[in-house]
């Protein structure tokens, strides 16, 4: 039996969301603990071998890089989902790495400051704005020159230049997408992403970006939530919190996009009858997408930046500040936070399928590719430029 | 006709993410839980 015929199918073992969010996915909890065990080992085995890497080599005075617990967690899941495959006792299990992503996002706001979040959010909105305009109409364009269909063009181009696997799928509901060019653009944002965990680390420290810069264009660059923290954490501890800011201001403008493309098709007449039912309410339709756990996300950071403020300087909010963490206890939750991505990281390996890289056709791969490529390219350009003028 | 069937309650992962968040968050903030080694 040859290798591919033996690897599981992982658009199918592997739902972009992780159950709760998928209606045909009724999985019982006992079901998910062979899978989360799965993914505490392959995270904690690259927890293990970057330190014991790091005591070995400086015990021994051998110089050698200091190689992240994330990219072993990676490459190990890789390698298990790509040469022995998965047993399906463990798939829901795996899937679950969406939910703990989120809830490392969410614990991870005790670890910024209300003022910090306002300030790198507005920033972040204003280059978010820029790219989607500019990687949009590049992707558009790219689309019709490589005659693609116009669905599948605007699902690269959305999950390309918005927020990933979440754009795409939030988008196919509304364009009436069929389920082929969905498992297209998903495959091709995903084998990109797989692509930029290991391209934007190197691309950072060539061209010595300090933690803050890489960290807000990691964000705003990587397209999937996962892959972009990953790519953010891979350079540093620091640029993984601002891979997380940026993404997260890029999630919470996926309910806009995603009304903008169903009001143009439905402009068009193409909108199925359900998604023009639903455009009736356009508040209702931009709360069902907007991605909750931002708002869990504010509310740590909230209670966080409370036991920060100095009743001499805020006499009006003094009594508040009991509410607030001390700072044992941001310790505390910062570290469940790692906890949760340590998890997140071994998902994103055992996800990964090097078969798509060749499987999806060259067409939408190479349309992927370049969007990727320019999109890449002119955050860069903009972060940069953001860096000088505001010291990120 | 459709098959009546129970309202299964169901929350989205962001919901269970949020709720599970909080939750650890509340045993932090309560001192229950006190430390979480890394």
């Amino acid at each position: 039996m040859s290798i591919s015929s033996a690897l599981p199918d992982l658009r199918e073992s592997y739902p972009p969301h992780a159950p709760g969010s998928d209606p045909q996915q009724s999985t019982s909890l006992l079901g998910l603990v062979p899978g989360i065990l799965l993914l505490f080992v392959v995270g904690y085995a690259g927890k293990f071998v970057e330190h014991f890497l790091n005591t070995y080599t400086k015990a021994h005075h051998i110089v050698f890089p200091n190689i992240e617990y994330v990219l072993w967690a990676i490459v190990f899941g890789i390698l298990i989902a790509n040469t022995i495959g998965l047993p399906k006792i463990f798939r829901p299990g795996v899937a679950t790495y969406e939910f703990w992503l989120k809830a490392g996002i969410i614990l991870l706001g005790a670890r910024f400051l209300l003022g910090d979040i306002l300030k790198l959010s507005g920033i972040s909105l204003v280059l978010v704005a820029i790219a989607f305009t500019l990687s949009i109409a590049f992707m558009t364009w790219l689309g019709h020159a490589f005659k693609l269909s116009p669905k599948l063009t605007t699902l690269l181009a959305v999950g390309s230049s918005v927020c990933g696997v979440s754009a795409i799928i939030a988008t196919q509901g509304a364009i009436e997408a069929d389920e082929e060019d969905t498992s297209t653009a998903i495959a091709a944002i995903l084998a990109l992403g797989a692509v930029s965990l290991f391209t934007f680390p190197l691309i950072g420290h060539a061209l010595h970006l300090s933690d803050h810069a890489y960290g807000i264009w990691a964000g705003l660059a990587v397209d999937n939530t996962a892959e972009a923290t990953a790519a953010g954490a891979l350079y540093s501890d620091i640029a993984g919190k601002y891979a997380v800011l940026a993404k997260t201001c890029r999630n919470a403008l996926i309910g806009f996009v995603v009304l903008f493309y169903a009001v143009q098709w439905a402009k068009q007449g193409l909108a199925s009858a359900k998604a023009n039912q639903q455009l009736q309410n356009k508040a209702a339709f931009l709360w069902k997408k907007f991605p909750k756990f931002v708002l869990g996300f504010l509310l740590i950071s909230l209670v966080a930046t409370l036991g920060t403020l100095d009743p001499k300087l805020y006499p009006h909010l003094a009594g508040l500040v009991p509410f607030g963490f001390t700072k044992p206890q941001v310790l505390a939750l910062g570290n469940l936070s790692r906890w949760a991505f340590l998890l997140t990281f071994a998902g994103v390996g055992l996800r990964t399928n090097l078969r798509d890289l060749f499987k999806q056709g060259a067409r939408p791969f190479i349309v992927g590719a370049l969007g990727e490529v320019v999109i890449a390219a002119i955050t860069l350009a903009l972060v940069y430029g953001a860096d000088r003028l505001y010291k990120l | 006709m459709p098959s009546k069937s129970h309202k299964k309650f169901s929350l989205s992962t962001d919901t269970w993410a949020v709720l599970l968040s909080l939750a650890l968050a509340l045993l932090i903030r309560l001192g229950l839980l006190k430390t979480v080694a890394w």
